[in-house]
């Protein structure tokens, strides 16, 4: 069977993908605006953050979806990164303590391309993050 | 000089902007993220790719030095298209515009397009990122 044959065949409709946990921290959010640039304050300056309406630091919404293109980097190899496409919108706040689930599931086949449904969660099963990716199968 | 986002017309362009990711900044990257696929994938296939959400975070942070983000603002949505895998050390050239402006319900409805080219002009990446602004 092909390369090609035996993708297409993994990743029939329903397929879930290989989910992934992080436990965030204000440390490692600390750390990614260290490697983003990204120091928002929202995001590394408790004082501030808690006058606002979140009431104390988030994690940076691309570092949510640093955690769904580890999971399709797991799941589609090469093919997310070449070709691999991402549309989401963010629903909800992460934050420092939450354990945050990358997870998505095959829901159909677009000519040569696969679409699957994603989204992160926290440990309370409230959607932060929700959308779609595609893959070249 | 940045200016506020939500001050620009619909349809402004961005001065364009460029980066380069070296491996320095790709360990410190995935060491934030606690990415192991991609090490793993890149390893296994003889490359030093960079992961492609740190190309996309880098053009937005790049973008970000030409127009500021009020306290309050929400990422509401992302879009992405990876092109190509990302060499650490390539230099990628970012070009992006203001596509839609609107005001509801006391929010700023803001859409940014963006398009990543590398040395060649060839697409590496693009990109739509709406943003609300409280005003």
């Amino acid at each position: 069977m092909s390369q090609e044959a035996m993708g297409k065949e993994r990743w029939a409709v329903e397929a879930e993908l290989p989910s992934l946990a992080k436990t965030l921290s204000q440390e490692k959010i600390d750390r990614y605006a260290r490697a983003s640039g990204d120091f928002n304050p929202i995001h590394v300056d408790p004082a501030f953050a808690a006058q606002t309406p979140f009431g104390g630091t988030i994690a940076h919404g691309m570092l949510l979806l640093a955690y769904l293109s580890e999971m399709l980097t797991a799941a589609f190899g090469r093919a997310w990164l070449a070709g691999g496409r991402l549309k989401v919108r963010f629903k909800g706040a992460a934050r420092p303590g939450d354990v945050v689930t990358a997870r998505g599931r095959m829901q159909r086949a677009k000519g040569e391309r696969g679409i699957c449904s994603v989204e992160c969660l926290n440990q309370q099963g409230e959607v932060l993050v929700v959308g779609q990716a595609e893959v070249k199968l | 000089m940045s200016k506020a986002i939500e001050a620009l017309e619909k349809g402004h362009q961005l001065s364009a902007t460029s980066f380069v990711l070296d491996e320095e900044a790709v360990i410190r990257y995935l060491e934030a993220v606690e990415d192991e696929a991609l090490p793993r994938l890149a390893r296994a296939e003889g490359e030093a790719w960079v992961p492609p959400m740190a190309v996309a975070a880098q053009a937005l942070r790049s973008l970000m030095e030409e127009m500021t983000l009020p306290a309050g603002a929400i990422h509401g949505s992302q879009e992405l298209e990876f092109v190509r895998p990302v060499e650490a050390g390539e230099r990628i050239t970012c070009r992006a515009w203001l596509s839609h402006r609107s005001q509801r319900a006391g929010w700023w409805v803001l859409a940014v397009e963006m398009e990543g080219a590398d040395e060649s002009a060839q697409p590496v990446l693009a990109g739509r990122l709406t943003v609300m602004v409280p005003g």
